[in-house]
């Protein structure tokens, strides 16, 4: 009888690429959930469309183009396609998702090498692409209308259809004082938090989002590193400049629960890919990301920035790669 | 138990899986022949003393040192040479080999074959030193490298630490827990040998947390060691958390004495000898009863086997594995592998007639589920390899370096500074064979770093 004979390590983790993309699909559940209730069956369409177009392209450059075995079975692009349909506002035509979605993959991810190979984040970049070609179908935000009463919640914007960014951008520049502002859109921390913030699906509900995050760490999927330092430095800008001026500056609980802060820096920024290999190439990215945002928010044009600033950095990756590396054993002192 | 200690960078947790842990170590019986290896330890291989025909006792020297770094090897059984030849090992390597045909088991007058405890530690450590060298005891952690080498330090260089490696790391292994569980008093003793032999350094014991009956039964030991021998004194026990390669020679002392050996360093720069529990148990048997290393206690496992077939056996070393293999029942359904050593680092058994060696220390049986190589995907980038990899490398990097042939790079990356753990391929979620490509870079590279000029 012959035995099997090769070098050492032989056994292996469990783990593989396709169970760590499906335990990323689980940890977006929530947040799914909470849109698809929210938003109904336009939702629901929109998540199939995204997941599918997303998967087929991947499989029919592969098989057409490439004359390579299919890798839609490791899950990715499946991921790709749920991060962009919660990155899309529900309102968004099903023909828009199919172009982000052949964008994302046959763009962003396939033309570098595929997986493992993009510079920039696939749903990301979609995202970016179809604000800047469809602004107006993209910043379309009916806010969630016909379930919020049974749940007890005022209803927020439903008609002007902005996001809470939205209306503070547009509000500060037309001369209003945020006070003014909050007072006159009513929106309130405790609706932001639970669910019910103008805004694309995703971003509907940071619990759900929380609890995502909680999984990915409990499940060690993800280090908490980049996303802290992306906080931790959107909280920090967003505390010194509303505190020397309240009127004009949001404050740093807002700026947490809108325009995409929590899914992009829980499930867009620690995308294995795009983001840096050591703890402190984390750190660095992560407070790139918070800048950037922040910079965005308080002075650019547009009203959010989550998704911009994570581009860049994207492609400030590489270089972060080459100077930052772990400590290696016996080199301390 | 909280706030072990451990080692400070990667690591990973598999699974246990000690089936064999409660089964007493049993004599092997004789076969009726074996085959002793002459290149068995680190170093010059050992040089033939007999020719076929000679008759020899168990115990006899048949082969002598072929260098400085070198060691004895005597004959594990009573019988005739039959040959004296190259024969190949497990892996298929010729090297030269004794053979001698069994007949009887006659010993060598001047072992000391009583079970009674020596504990009474002989005063002049020279001859300590001679002992262990003239008995042939070899480090039997794995790389088996010649004991009483390691004992001497080199002039300028003092033992701060002796540290024993009772962690038994690797998932499987249970050979160490057996001898520390059985014999652990002349564990102890071999302990306060060694201590002696280098001038009396800290000596602590590190035992992973997942054998506290192991912790206890040592710390019972050693206290009635302790009263009433004050020799016995100077020896501590540590509870070690579990994590792999908690066994690696750099990684045990960072843990011990957290202090880090340099790269390309070794142990004794800062002030450590590590020694396993084996050679521990083989140094008490050299000095006090003046026995060489002939025997060494072996683990059957493996998942696929038989609980009333897992066995951990006293054996002469150099019985062919395909002898225990038969003693244990055969090859178990299922398996497709047949490792010699853990699943981390063990060597896969080509030739099941291949002899045993100073360093078995198992005999694991795979399923191919276990172990057969899922094919491999791309890198995700995940740095899963570089959290796990102990020494700190970025072994995603490491493999791309080797494919591209970068030796520059590959040397700042200190590819040399690998230990093979297996950590990073283990983790790898895309199933990449990083180790077998960063072993061959890494031997490239050693040789690169030895032909360059020194000064
Ligand atoms: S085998 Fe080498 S590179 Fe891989 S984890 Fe172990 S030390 Fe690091
Ligand atoms: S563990 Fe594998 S997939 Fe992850 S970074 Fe290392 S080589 Fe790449």
């Amino acid at each position: 009888m012959a035995f099997v004979v090769s070098p050492s390590p032989h056994i292996h983790a469990p783990a593989s690429t396709a169970s760590i993309m499906r335990d990323v699909l689980i940890a977006l559940a929530p947040a799914t959930l909470v849109s698809l209730v929210f938003y109904g069956w336009a939702e629901l369409l929109l998540v199939a469309v995204c997941i599918c177009a997303c998967m087929l392209t991947e499989w029919a450059i592969e098989r057409f183009l490439q004359h390579s075995p299919s890798t839609i079975g490791d899950c990715s692009a499946a991921v790709t396609g749920l991060l962009l349909a919660l990155n899309l506002p529900s309102s968004c035509p099903w023909w828009v998702a199919v172009i982000g979605s052949i964008f994302a993959i046959g763009v962003v991810k396939m033309t570098f090498g595929g997986l493992g190979q993009n510079v920039f984040n696939p749903a990301i970049a979609a995202r970016v692409f179809l604000l800047v070609s469809f602004p107006s179908i993209m910043t379309d935000w009916s806010a969630p209308a016909s379930i919020s009463s049974a749940w007890g919640f005022s209803q927020v914007d439903a008609v002007s259809g902005a996001t809470p960014l939205g209306v503070v951008s547009e509000g500060l520049r037309s001369g209003m004082t945020l006070d003014e502002i909050f007072a006159a859109h009513s929106f309130s921390y405790k609706e932001m938090l639970f669910a019910r913030v103008g805004g694309s699906a995703g971003e509907l509900s940071a619990l759900a989002l929380l609890v995502g995050f909680v999984y990915l760490l409990a499940r060690k999927v993800i280090k908490a590193t980049t996303t802290l330092s992306i906080w931790a430095t959107i909280i920090g800008i967003s505390m010194v400049f509303s505190f020397i001026n309240p009127s004009s500056y949001t404050d740093p609980l807002f700026n947490m629960l809108t325009g995409g802060v929590l899914l992009g820096s829980i499930f867009m920024a620690t995308d294995y890919v795009t983001s840096p290999m050591s703890n402190t190439g984390c750190v660095i990215y992560g407070f790139g990301i918070g800048l950037q945002t922040m910079l965005i928010r308080y002075f650019g044009a547009y009203p959010e920035g989550m998704s911009f600033a994570i581009l860049l950095m994207n492609a400030f990756v590489p270089l972060i790669n080459r100077f930052c590396h772990q400590p290696k054993f016996g080199r301390a002192k | 138990m909280e706030n072990l200690s451990t080692f400070s960078i990667g690591g990973v947790h598999p699974d246990d899986r000690k089936i064999s842990r409660d089964c007493p170590i049993e004599v092997l019986p004789l076969p009726d022949k074996v085959f002793v290896s002459m290149a068995q330890h680190l170093g010059a291989p050992a040089k033939p003393l007999v020719v076929p025909g000679d008759t020899v006792k168990v115990g006899q020297l048949i082969a002598e040192p072929g260098g400085f770094i070198s060691a004895c090897v005597h004959s594990p059984v009573s019988g005739t040479v039959k040959s004296v030849g190259l024969r190949e090992d497990l892996a298929g390597n010729k090297v030269t080999h004794i053979e001698i045909v069994v007949e009887g088991d006659k010993w060598e007058e001047s072992i000391d074959r009583t079970p009674d405890l020596v504990t009474e530690l002989p005063e002049d450590k020279a001859w300590i030193l001679d002992r262990i060298k003239q008995n042939g005891v070899v480090g039997l952690g794995g790389a088996t490298f010649p004991t009483h080498v390691k004992l001497a330090p080199p002039p300028g260089k003092t033992a701060d630490f002796l540290l024993i490696n009772g962690a038994e790391c690797e998932p499987y292994l249970t050979s160490d827990y057996r001898v520390m569980m059985e014999r652990g008093a002349e564990v102890l003793v071999g302990a306060a040998l060694m201590q002696k032999a280098l001038d009396g350094p800290r000596c602590i014991i590190g035992i992973e947390e997942n054998k506290p009956e192991a912790i206890d039964h040592l710390s019972e030991l050693l206290s009635g060691l302790a009263d009433r021998n004050p020799a016995y004194r100077h020896i501590e026990i540590r509870p070690l958390k579990k994590k792999y390669p908690q066994g690696g020679e750099k990684q045990l002392i960072d843990a011990l004495t957290g202090r880090q050996v340099k790269s390309m360093g070794l142990p004794i720069d800062v002030g450590a000898v590590v020694q396993n529990i084996g050679t521990t148990l083989a140094v008490y048997e050299a000095v006090q009863k003046n026995k060489p290393l002939i025997t060494n206690v072996l683990t059957v496992t493996g998942d696929c086997l038989p609980v009333e077939r897992q066995h951990n056996y006293l054996f002469r070393i150099g019985v062919p594995l395909s002898f225990i293999m038969e003693q244990a029942g055969g090859v178990p359904e299922g398996a497709e592998k047949i490792i010699s050593g853990g699943p981390m680092m063990g060597k896969a058994v080509a030739r099941v007639d291949a002899t045993t060696v100073k360093g078995s220390s198992a005999i694991l049986y795979l399923t191919g589920e276990q172990t057969l190589r899922r094919p491999e995907g791309p890198c995700i980038r995940c740095g899963r390899c570089a959290d796990a990899c102990p020494m700190g490398l970025e072994p995603f990097l490491l493999k791309k370096l080797a494919e591209a042939g970068d030796f520059t790079a590959l040397e700042k990356n200190a590819v040399h500074d690998c230990i093979e753990c297996g950590c990073c391929q283990y983790s790898c979620p895309a199933n990449l064979s990083l180790l077998d490509t960063i072993r061959i870079a890494k031997g490239d590279m050693l040789r690169i770093i030895k032909s360059r000029p020194k000064n």
